[in-house]
């Protein structure tokens, strides 16, 4: 099997992480929690990071074996078909939501219409194409424009930086406002998941683990610092600015003579949504693939653009429904796939690790 | 005892080669010994026959036998036994055979000769600084050039015959210990396997060693320059050189190849990587932008700078065409300019500048038909294009591609096309070799020589993408 490396597996992550929250998550936020979505943001992260030991502890114990066969060896295939259709789910409208998001950024600010013919035509093919040539391939790809996105999200930081901001006011919201903000906005995490689907497909070698921890920490900081200079700059007004990431561009005095400095933000979001569309598709395919065995990877993509495309149109135009629509029931799928799967996983772990225990003890 | 009828041999072999017109035979006699010679004379040195065979023989006074023609009479030449069912395979090598009445060995002399060029500078690949030898049509110059650069035993030739009528003599050439036996293994089973009846340059057998044989991308390295073949061979790829051709194919070939430029090693690494990032940046500009000045007039004219937005406008305004068939027709104004100014004899190149910039060009613009902004920046595309010739084929046919994407689509469909492309390329490999490498995967010890070039000296390995079998250079 063609694997990827523990640096492809790196951006992928990185991708992950950003994947629904550098555009309209701060301004959903700061509507619940006002500055304190920093601490929201960083609970959600902390509760994410909490996975990648437990990702790796998988690894070593099951160095190449799929999570399908994991959990069907241990729960059953019924138990683990209904967890992969959840997950199936999962990414579907992690995917669709990032695409929306995005749909409705590009439509405000650069091509000042509907467009979504277009934006069905650019993105589905592309996205179509990484996931039927597998995951080495688009992972490579997103390897080689890592340093070009990275590289355009600081420049958006740093820019932010020359215009006047100044230190939030914490502590403003009550205990209720935190832990519903929380529960709003987890279906947006959960992005270590993704490395439990393709553990099988990723090859690390002894020591390259902290590699792993190094970009998803990276990773976090820049959201995190994102979301800072976010509601440092706009303070209260900040839920009336639904891109983040371009909006920080905006009103930079000092570079106005350059020209319009959004367009790094365009393009660094332009490829960063390919990049999360590419891999939660590939994800839902992968899924669908073991859900179905006997269907192969064209079919579920043929799937996939059919349940798209529908399901878009179902949103076209409701915007706002569907944003709310999505913080009123994604969460109970997000809290199931996020938190109690990997749960699940640990306590195989706990049980294979008494088991050999055991084993050892009456082989001594 | 008579072996062979001498006379008979040599009008059944006449006979077999359909008497060609430059089919020729002489008889030598001598007491009851007779000798057949037979050959052809358009490929063979008649000078050499007359001073080294003939008259050899004319002044032996002893009686003549095989042993005596191979190590005493004919011994300045190179002569060899051969069996007789490969008597015409030898003679459309070049060779002299001699067959006798009195053994029935088959003697062949290798006398070949036909007009071959001086290696000189290739056209294709000038230099500033740095040798400016190249290879010619012929093999055995060919592997000169080569064994002159290579003095090792591990240096492997490996002769195979192509094409069931032109026979052609391909050679795989690599140094052993260096280059992987898998890639080696590979490619003498797809030249073996070559099913065609002839090969006429090193082009025809390209699409036979391809992995993707209908892909638009160039899958395997050519030069017409020794010193770049050897280089790469020291690297660890194999060399394949097809007698009557002066392009040597080498494998596995990813895309960084052509980012090089042997120019590049014979100056400072500090400037080699400055122009290395002008050719990226060339081949960037010649790639898309066409398709951007197109995706920003059409859909997103409001990122534009107000100075530039009102240019555009002004100098737009009343065109019969539409920007999307304006760019198309300005990019296929120069591309049939460019097929002209090829194949048109060099006294006419002239006319054609002339009428091309001039006439189609200025009239055009003063006639209202293009507007200015649209000729300078196809025309940036196309220049920008040559800054990686080797490449311009394929960036040719994507420039249209990305002329219709950001004509039709806008910027969403220029970025998508990019990434597609990317994808596309990262999902093969040129003989287990990642295309993109060194960028994807990343390998950190082979971007010493990737856009920014270190000094030669720091690159002590071998680049690890090759899978060479021994690393270190030393």
């Amino acid at each position: 099997m063609k694997k990827i490396s523990i640096r492809q597996c790196g951006v992928i992550i990185v991708m992950c992480i950003f994947a629904n929250k550098i555009l309209l998550m701060p301004s959903l936020m700061y509507q619940q929690t006002s500055a304190d979505s920093i601490f929201v943001l960083l609970t959600l992260f902390l509760l994410d990071f909490a996975m990648l030991p437990i990702f790796i502890k998988l690894k070593e114990n099951y160095p190449n074996k799929k999570l399908y066969d994991i959990l069907r060896d241990k729960l059953g295939k019924v138990v683990t078909k209904i967890i992969y259709f959840a997950m199936l789910c999962f990414f579907f409208f992690k995917c669709l939501l990032v695409f929306s998001v995005t749909y409705v950024y590009f439509k405000q600010q650069i091509y000042q219409d509907e467009f979504i013919f277009l934006a069905l035509i650019a993105f589905l093919p592309v996205i179509n194409h990484a996931t039927i040539s597998g995951i080495r391939a688009f992972s490579r790809t997103i390897e080689l424009f890592f340093g070009v996105v990275i590289a355009g999200f600081v420049v958006c930081l740093a820019i932010s930086l020359f215009t006047p901001i100044s230190t939030p006011y914490f502590f403003v919201s009550s205990a209720k406002d935190f832990f519903l903000s929380l529960y709003n906005h987890v279906f947006a995490f959960g992005d270590f998941i993704i490395l439990f689907l393709i553990m099988d497909r990723i090859e690390i070698k002894k020591g390259q683990t902290k590699k792993l921890f190094f970009f998803a920490l990276f990773a976090i900081i820049l959201v995190v610092s994102l979301f800072y200079l976010f509601y440092a700059k706009y303070q209260i007004t900040a839920f009336m600015h639904n891109n983040a990431l371009a909006d920080l561009l905006v009103f930079s005095v000092q570079f106005n003579a350059i020209g319009r400095l959004d367009i790094i933000a365009m393009l660094t979001i332009m490829f960063i949504t390919l990049f999360q569309m590419e891999i939660f598709s590939y994800a839902f395919c992968d899924c669908f693939v073991n859900i179905f065995p006997l269907l192969n990877k064209n079919y579920s993509v043929v799937i996939f653009d059919i349940l798209f495309c529908i399901l878009y149109y179902v949103f076209i135009g409701r915007y706002e429904t569907m944003v709310t629509s999505a913080l009123y029931w994604l969460p109970y799928l997000a809290i199931a796939i996020n938190y109690i799967l990997p749960i699940i996983l640990l306590v195989i772990l706990i049980i294979r690790r008494q088991k050999i225990e055991k084993k050892d003890k009456n082989f001594i | 005892m008579s072996y062979f009828n001498v006379k008979d041999k040599i009008e059944e072999i006449k006979s077999t080669l359909n008497s060609s017109v430059d089919f020729s035979s002489r008889l030598y006699k001598k007491d009851n010994q007779i000798l057949g010679f037979i050959f052809l004379k358009s490929i063979i040195d008649q000078t050499l026959f007359s001073s080294a065979v003939y008259f050899p023989l004319q002044m032996y006074n002893s009686k003549i036998t095989i042993e005596g023609l191979k190590n005493d009479i004919l011994k300045c030449v190179d002569i060899k036994e051969i069996k007789e069912k490969d008597i015409i395979k030898e003679i459309l090598d070049g060779k002299l055979i001699i067959v006798t009445n009195f053994s029935k060995k088959i003697l062949s002399i290798d006398l070949l000769k036909f007009p071959t060029r001086i290696p000189s500078e290739p056209p294709t690949s000038p230099v500033i600084q740095g040798p400016r030898e190249g290879f010619v049509e012929d093999l055995q110059t060919n592997i000169t050039l080569l064994r002159r650069r290579i003095k090792t035993k591990e240096l492997v030739m490996e002769v195979l015959r192509v094409g069931s009528q032109t026979q052609t003599k391909v050679c795989i050439t690599y140094i052993k210990g260096i280059a992987n036996k898998k890639i080696v293994k590979e490619v003498k089973e797809k030249i073996k396997n070559i099913k065609i009846d002839g090969i006429l340059d090193s082009y025809n057998i390209l699409t036979y060693l391809e992995n993707r044989p209908g892909s638009l991308f160039k899958q395997i390295g050519n030069t017409e320059k020794p010193d770049i073949v050897t280089s790469k061979m020291l690297e660890g790829k194999v060399a394949i050189i097809v007698d009557n051709s002066p392009i040597v194919l080498t494998v596995p070939f990813i895309f960084i190849e052509d980012l090089q430029n042997s120019n590049d090693y014979y100056t400072n690494h500090h400037y080699s990587s400055f122009v290395r990032v002008i050719r990226l940046l060339g081949l960037l500009i010649a790639l898309i932008s066409p398709g951007f000045y197109l995706a920003l007039q059409l859909y997103h004219y409001n990122i534009l700078p107000l100075n530039f937005l009102i240019t555009i406008a002004d100098t737009t305004q009343g065109l019969p065409f539409t920007p999307f068939l304006e760019i198309l027709f300005i990019f296929l104004l120069f591309q049939i300019l460019y097929e002209v100014s090829l194949r048109l004899p060099s006294y006419l190149g002239l006319a054609t500048s002339v009428v091309g910039a001039l006439i189609l060009g200025d009239t055009g613009v003063k006639a209202g038909l293009i507007s200015p902004p649209g000729v300078i920046i196809v025309a940036l595309s196309k220049i920008a294009l040559y800054t990686i010739p080797e490449q311009a084929p394929q960036i040719t046919v994507l420039q249209l591609i990305f002329i219709i994407l950001g004509g039709s689509l806008g910027l969403i469909g220029l970025i998508s096309g990019l990434v597609y492309i990317i994808n596309y390329l990262n999902n093969f490999d040129s003989f287990k070799t990642p295309y993109l490498a060194p960028y994807s995967p990343r390998i950190p010890q082979d971007l010493k020589d990737a856009t920014f070039m270190e000094p030669v000296y720091s690159m002590r390995q071998r680049p690890k993408a090759f899978s060479p079998e021994k690393k270190e250079r030393l």
